[in-house]
């Protein structure tokens, strides 16, 4: 039997992905990326496949995507997250239909992608050089609020009163404000929920240069988060699905990827 | 005894010219790394690497009449027996010469231009007899008032904002009439119609090579980089007009073997893009490199510093002076399809008719921040482009290197996406 | 095969019309000045302006028979004058449908001498006059009116228009009285005898000093104007009545058109539309005398063809417009 694997080498987080000759998930971990992502790489996906009882030879192929892909020689092949993504996405959203755009909350990128009716990309939009609205951003945050950032979802679902306003979308700003409203004595509920609504208007400022349709599909570390998600389907005026993991469908798209070409490339994929 | 004010000047200009040697180095080295480029391109690499080497210096020992957009007519300066030099600069290392004193939101042209005009004063002072400036875009002409103010002796062409109506049209024939006159007093020399008749055909003959060059990139084997079609016209820019014809000559004499024998480029299954908007403008080829980086290869262009610059030809119905600069102006006005004119709709006729002509698959759209014309114009063309099934991909970059990851992502992913797009077809 | 037309065509795209253009014109003239001299007759319905008043002439213009025809009682019509006039029409128009206004361009006598007029004012270096645009539009407009007048005035000798008493016969052919063609032409055989003043009546001296004025300004109109009387010419006005009928005709692919405005330059009647019309195949105007210049002067691709039948037979191509630049700078 043949496996594949999708390799995500992102600035915050490694998501690696191992599936199937059938695409199914066969195992996914997510790991820290550190300041040695090569040898943190390496050794997520060693004790990965150790965990699925698999050697290096059982893989028939890799894909790497995200930040590090091109510095990770170990991968047979690099894709771009924006198309790994959307590969992934299209598989981790069967059970909810047919998705049209996707938005991808990264450690430092922001991306909305729309797809044509077949799930191929049709445009897509990322932020600029800025890191506004990212996930550095949750993170600053909870630190400012000594949390951890896994808190921010349940802190915003206890706020009573009106979220609060943060005017600065630039993180290294936006935290002397936020430092600013707490000095003044407001809630940090309605803080955390206030940071929430200025990402979520963030994005879907970005995502009206896509042109926003049907289903959104919210995918990134920061979607387990589901006070942001809340913020979000107001300020997009729509519904919002997340995925099981929503941390690793660019590294599952990546896996699909690796799969699809080694079929590609003319070789059996069973025994 | 040296001002502090000189001294600190002198160290800019050191400071600067090690930043651009180092710039036109790593540009020429990403444009060489490719494999198996045509021999011929090794005349423009050349050129390219002494151009920054020991100091920027002019090329020519001759009069320089500097120009500041396309639509100065080289072909009068030529006659009066100058040497005309396209001024806009693609020098990061001139662009932050020219971000000391002009704003930040300027566009990086703009800046770079004015920039190198700045620090190479010194140098150039003497030799550059006119500085000759088009009323196109709003900062081209602010940037005039600036260079009038550091001493360069600025010539306002005045130019109209729109070309459709008759009245526009004498007008702009108006001013270059007088151009021609005024030339001769700048230079000290007579413009006969004779000289200029032989100009023009000289030019034709330019015009004549950079289209069959073209003709070659509609091949379905692809022959040549865009990256470095972009580098044969940024010579154009400043090289020697007999010497580039040669090299463009050859170059196309071994494309021609090239084709014949089907030898190909690179993969012959690589993406067919063009690029429009802002121009990509030796050693800023940032863009145009990456995305023959990414697996795709520019087959067509539409930037006033390729295309643009060298696609039309004059045509003269009577060899007078008067008919003939009526020709010229004629031809630096009527198919223009810079964004400071007002309607540009010949631009979206234009695009349809290369991504015709050419079997492009993709366009990228390159907008300098603070480009607001080319900003603007993006709707318009993304609406034509997509109306004719292309999709394109709008990139708003500088020249500083900063936006590497980020632009290399969207080439990628686009590039990837015209992949999955053939495999649905 | 498809090899040798393909390079035929190409070599055909290569020429210069212009030159082709002037022999022909050339042959033409002398066809029909003095095609008398080889017994040649192409009849008296020609849809250009080889003159009646001239002799040995090889043919002659149609516009002085349909004056003519006009002068009869309108019931007159209904006889065999009627068919007379019928035959004449078809004739006329079978001339024009195959050739279309070329026959402006490459046969009529008094284009030719314009022609000519220009090439000497070109060789002397002096600057040439247009018209502005406006002016233009307005100027054109005379030639329907003299077309209309010269079937409403000999109408008037026959019939009465709204119980007005009838002309006398001096207004049978009012054109031709004012046409430089009566005047000019007759002079190629050694006949001054239309230069003089007809005496014999006050219509008839009105009329020949009327025509011996218009003869002076067109000689001195066409000298510093391209083409300056074909603006006012009732004939092209008549031609483009039945203009879109043709077979000879010009196209435009609106597509490949930079709007250069090269075209447009080099027509010598003004043609703005040339150039800027994005929206018409069939770009035959009025004015246009199929001269072909815009066609030479085009450097994009197929964009401008001279048709016949829909069959391409001279078109724009890139290669063909740089020789023939490059020929005239060669040439200088």
């Amino acid at each position: 039997m043949h496996y594949f694997a999708g390799i995500d080498i992102g600035s915050t987080t490694i998501k690696i992905v191992l599936t199937d000759a059938g695409d199914r998930i066969v195992a996914q971990d997510c790991q820290p990326t550190g300041c040695h992502f090569h040898k943190n790489t390496l050794t997520a996906f060693e004790s990965l496949l150790a965990r699925a009882e698999l050697t290096r030879h059982d893989v028939a192929y890799i894909f790497s995507t995200g930040y590090g892909r091109k510095l990770f020689k170990e991968a047979d092949e690099s894709i771009s997250e924006i198309s790994a993504n959307a590969m992934g996405a299209n598989k981790a959203a069967e059970k909810y239909g047919t998705i049209k755009t996707i938005i991808n909350i990264g450690g430092q990128d922001l991306k909305v992608i729309g797809l044509d009716e077949d799930g191929h990309v049709k445009n897509f939009t990322m932020n600029d050089k800025c890191a506004a609205g990212t996930g550095r951003f949750l993170e600053m945050t909870a630190r400012n609020l000594e949390m951890d950032v896994a808190q921010l979802g349940a802190c915003h679902k206890q706020a009573r009163g009106v979220p609060l306003t943060i005017n600065s979308t630039c993180t290294v700003f936006a935290e002397s404000e936020i430092i600013g409203l707490l000095a003044n004595g407001n809630g940090k509920e309605e803080l955390v929920a206030g940071v929430h609504y200025s990402i979520a208007r963030r994005i879907s400022r970005l995502a009206k240069r896509v042109g926003i349709e049907g289903t959104v599909f919210f995918d990134g570390g920061p979607a387990l988060n589901e006070g942001l998600v809340e913020a979000l389907e107001i300020e997009l005026m729509r519904k919002v699905v997340v995925p099981e993991f929503p941390q690793t469908t660019t590294a599952l798209g990546a896996a699909l990827i690796a799969r699809e070409t080694f079929c590609y490339l003319g070789e059996a994929v069973n025994d | 005894m040296q001002s502090d004010a000189d001294k600190r000047f002198a160290r800019m200009q050191k400071a600067t010219a090690l930043h651009l040697a180092m710039e036109g180095e790593e540009t020429l080295q990403h444009l060489t790394e490719f494999s198996d480029n045509p021999k011929a391109m090794d005349y423009f690499y050349d050129l390219f690497r002494n151009l920054y080497k020991n100091g920027h210096k002019l090329p020519t020992d001759k009069k320089v009449i500097g120009t500041m957009c396309l639509q100065v007519p080289d072909e009068l300066i030529y006659a009066a027996g100058a040497v005309p030099m396209r001024m806009c600069s693609g020098a990061y290392a001139y662009e932050q010469v020219g971000a000391e004193f002009m704003p930040a939101k300027s566009c990086p042209v703009v800046k770079a231009t004015t920039g190198m005009l700045h620090v190479n004063q010194a140098l150039w002072g003497e030799a550059v007899a006119s500085v000759v400036l088009p009323t196109t875009c709003d900062q081209k002409k602010k940037c005039g008032e600036m260079l009038k103010e550091m001493g360069y002796p600025v010539y306002i062409l005045e130019m109209p904002s729109s070309k459709d109506s008759e009245g526009a049209r004498f007008y702009w024939q108006e001013s270059i009439k007088k151009f021609t006159l005024d030339l001769q007093k700048i230079t000290g020399n007579k413009i006969t119609s004779g000289k200029l008749q032989t100009v023009i055909a000289d030019m034709a003959e330019c015009s004549r090579l950079f289209r069959k060059l073209n003709d070659l990139r509609k091949s379905k084997t692809p022959l040549i980089f865009g990256k470095d079609i972009f580098l044969v016209t940024s010579a154009y820019f400043i090289d020697e007009m007999a010497s580039w014809r040669q090299a463009v000559r050859q170059l196309i004499e071994e494309l021609e073997v090239w084709r014949q024998n089907d030898i190909a480029i690179t993969n012959r299954q690589a993406p067919r893009m063009l690029l429009t908007g802002s121009p990509p403008i030796f050693p800023n080829l940032k863009v145009p490199i990456l995305v023959e980086q990414a697996g795709g290869i520019i087959v067509a262009d539409e930037v006033c510093s390729s295309n643009r610059l060298l696609h039309d030809a004059v045509a003269y119905d009577e060899a007078n002076l008067n008919d003939m600069a009526a020709a010229l102006a004629d031809r630096y006005l009527k198919p223009c399809t810079c964004p400071c004119l007002t309607p540009n709709t010949d631009r979206n006729r234009k695009l349809a008719e290369l991504v015709k002509s050419h079997a492009v698959e993709g366009v990228i759209y390159q907008a300098f921040s603070g480009c607001l014309p080319y900003e603007m114009e993006q709707k318009q063309i993304s609406n034509t482009l997509s109306k004719a099934g292309v999709p394109m991909l709008y990139l708003e970059t500088d020249y500083s290197s900063e936006d590497l990851g980020q632009l290399s992502t969207r080439v990628e992913a686009f590039i990837e996406s015209i992949k999955a797009r053939r495999r649905k077809k | 095969m498809g090899e040798i037309m393909g390079n035929f065509r190409r070599a055909i795209n290569n020429t210069s019309l212009s030159r082709f253009r002037f022999y022909f014109q050339a042959a033409s003239f002398l066809l029909l000045i003095y095609g008398g001299y080889l017994a040649l007759n192409l009849g008296d319905q020609l849809p250009t302006f080889a003159c009646i008043f001239s002799e040995p002439r090889g043919g002659s213009c149609y516009l002085f028979g349909l004056q003519h025809q006009m002068t009869t009682p309108w019931t007159s019509y209904l006889s065999g004058r009627g068919i007379g006039l019928l035959v004449g029409f078809l004739t006329f128009i079978a001339f024009f449908i195959v050739f279309n206004k070329a026959w402006c361009g490459f046969a009529c006598p008094l284009g030719t001498i314009q022609d000519w007029l220009t090439a000497l004012r070109a060789r002397f270096k002096i600057r040439y006059a247009n018209y502005a645009e406006p002016t233009f539009q307005r100027l054109k407009k005379i030639k329907y009116i003299l077309l209309a007048l010269l079937i409403l005035i000999p109408m008037a000798i026959g019939n009465s228009f709204f119980g007005l008493p009838k002309l006398n016969h001096d207004f049978g052919v009012p054109f031709c009285m004012i046409c430089p063609g009566r005047t000019i032409l007759p002079l190629f055989s050694g006949d001054f005898s239309q230069l003089a003043l007809d005496l014999s009546s006050k219509s008839k001296m009105i009329l020949t000093a009327l025509g011996l004025m218009v003869t002076g300004i067109f000689l001195s109109g066409s000298f510093i104007k391209k083409r300056f009387f074909c603006l006012f010419c009732p004939m092209s006005a008549f031609h483009y009545i039945f203009a879109n009928a043709a077979l000879l005709r010009l196209s435009k692919d609106a597509g490949k058109c930079s709007r250069c405005g090269n075209c447009y330059r080099a027509c010598d009647v003004g043609i703005r539309a040339i150039a800027d019309d994005l929206q018409h195949k069939n770009i035959v105007k009025d004015d246009c005398m199929l001269c072909g210049k815009c066609v030479e002067m085009c450097p994009e691709e197929g964009c401008l063809q001279v048709k016949f039948l829909g069959l391409p037979i001279y078109q724009s191509t890139a290669e063909g417009f740089f020789k023939r630049m490059q020929g005239r700078n060669n040439a200088k």
